[in-house]
């Protein structure tokens, strides 16, 4: 794996050695953008940040990765650290920032201790005179946002702000800040340090109905057919769902998994390449559901038609799954999945309905079997 | 100055007494100067705080969809029958609280739960007999 090989602090001196505006270049030039999902310019995120005249500036490295399927991070905290850690000293060197931030969620509490034992002992070796501090998260799947992990590290409810100011410009403390994925961190140092590192690779998070689910690394473009070929399908597979938030499509062997694939004719988004693989026994409605009760308890509150609108959407599918919806149900049900979009302010609130109408435009059907004949 | 992170600080205090009381809010509240409304609000917002006494053990089973599609609703049935608590509340012994949690990123071997913090993976109703004997 591309994403497993060690840089030793080799890529930290040759950037010191490059100075911070080379670095940056040489970044920029790497091809590297955001794998939260996003997929935004690293180096053009860095370059806003340092547009900024400030006295400080922060980083946070973002490893709440709450998005249900999602492995990658933790699977890189536990077996490549050592990278991790480098990058993040990349990202202080050229930023110029003396303060860091792991944002590590409770749920992986267990790789703490040897986090920290690793930060110490990169510190060390690199003679770098800056802190990383472990905040240690506590269960709001909302942190994972960039307004609201800010709003989190000060001391307040988790809870996201309007943009602009985007934190990049305004973040922790009214100071710049830099977020980024423990993923794209990890990525910096290889990206600058070998000549043959590949930008397109991007590592997927697969699970659910298949004999060899776990973190693999596919270039983007690979075939479908040589996912299911590793990944092993306990039975056939009907749909593939990409976290909750992405939404829910049909799985065709033939197909290459590539943004335009998904975005356009599925309707769903990529995020991350966390995919769900769902097998023929199951009802998508069923699958609804479980997510749809995900955001009633996820949602932080903040803009009404998030917060009661989520428990509406699980009130209409628990009654279409008791086969008394109507017609007039599956178009409310659109409607509202509709109206929770447009009108919520942070990505949680927009992208919450997206399984729902995904779900009723790819699997007619499972709705329509529980339709009460009327 | 560094501003102390107020999250760390909360989890210390549950790391040492095992959930946060109002005596321990109200501690915190005025040593770091942080009105004890916004504190109870931060709380409160969090899954993962807790302001109740707890069981001795923690049980919080997955309850993401690729925990459901790996049958984590028999474990979920199987952990409220023995345990004769439904999600939420805490035995009469004070020895288990079980709670249903958002996906903790064991999506490659579910289905899955945190026993004290701690991922058990792979569940069977088997395995859980055996996990929860070595607790009692």
């Amino acid at each position: 794996m591309q994403i497993l090989r060690e840089t030793n602090l080799e890529a930290l001196s040759l950037a010191k050695r490059l100075g911070r505006k080379k670095t940056l270049e040489a970044l920029k030039k790497s091809g590297l953008v955001g794998r939260g999902g996003a997929s935004f310019p690293t180096a053009k995120k860095w370059e806003m940040a340092l547009s900024v005249k400030s006295n400080e500036r922060f980083l946070i490295c973002n490893a709440d990765e709450g998005e249900p399927g999602t492995f990658k991070d933790k699977f890189l905290i536990k077996n490549n650290p050592e990278t991790l850690i480098e990058g993040i000293l990349i990202a202080a060197y050229v930023l110029e920032v003396k303060r860091c931030f792991i944002y590590l969620r409770a749920e992986y509490e267990n790789l703490r201790k040897e986090l920290e034992q690793m930060i110490e002992k990169v510190l060390k070796k690199s003679g770098m005179n800056i802190s990383i501090e472990i905040v240690r998260g506590a269960g709001a799947y909302i942190c994972g946002e960039g307004t609201a992990i800010i709003q989190s590290i000060m001391g307040y409810r988790g809870q996201p702000m309007s943009k602009p100011p985007h934190p990049t410009i305004e973040g922790l403390w009214k100071k710049p800040t830099v977020l980024n994925n423990v993923t794209t961190l990890t990525c910096v140092p290889q990206a600058l340090l070998y000549d043959d590192w590949n930008p397109n690779y991007r590592l997927f998070s697969i699970s659910g109905d298949v004999k060899h689910p776990g973190v693999y690394e596919w270039e983007l473009g690979v075939k479908m057919s040589t996912i299911l070929e590793t990944v092993k399908p306990k039975e056939k597979i009907k749909a593939m769902s990409f976290g909750c938030f992405g939404g829910i499509m049909p799985v065709r062997e033939k197909e290459i998994v590539s943004p335009s694939l998904i975005c356009k004719e599925g309707g769903c988004h990529h995020g991350a390449y966390s995919i769900i693989f769902i097998g023929e026994k199951n009802n998508i409605v069923d699958i609804n559901l479980s997510m749809a009760k995900f955001y009633t308890y996820e949602s932080c509150g903040k803009c009404t038609p998030c917060r009661e609108g989520t428990i509406q959407l699980v009130e209409l599918l628990k009654k279409i799954r008791s086969g008394n919806g109507t017609n007039k149900d599956l178009k409310l049900l659109k409607e509202l999945a509709e109206h929770i979009q447009e009108t919520s302010l942070c990505g949680l609130g927009q992208s919450c309905g997206n399984h729902i109408l995904t779900g009723l435009k790819n699997f007619k059907k499972d709705y329509k079997s529980f339709r009460r004949k009327k | 100055m560094k501003e102390k992170i107020l999250l760390n600080i909360l989890h210390e205090v549950q790391d040492k007494n095992g959930y946060l009381s109002e005596k321990s809010l109200k501690e915190i509240s005025k040593k770091y100067q942080i009105p004890i409304s916004r504190l109870y609000g931060i709380v409160t917002f969090h899954t993962m705080l807790r302001t109740k006494k707890q069981g001795k053990h923690i049980l919080e089973i997955c309850g993401s969809p690729s925990c459901l599609l790996n049958d984590a609703r028999t474990i979920e049935k199987f952990l409220e029958k023995t345990l004769k608590i439904e999600i939420g509340e805490t035995t009469k012994d004070k020895r288990f609280s079980l709670y249903k949690t958002s996906c903790i990123g064991c999506c490659d071997c579910a289905p899955a739960m945190l026993v004290d913090g701690v991922p058990y993976t792979k569940l069977t109703i088997q395995r859980v007999k055996e996990i929860l004997e070595e607790l009692r």
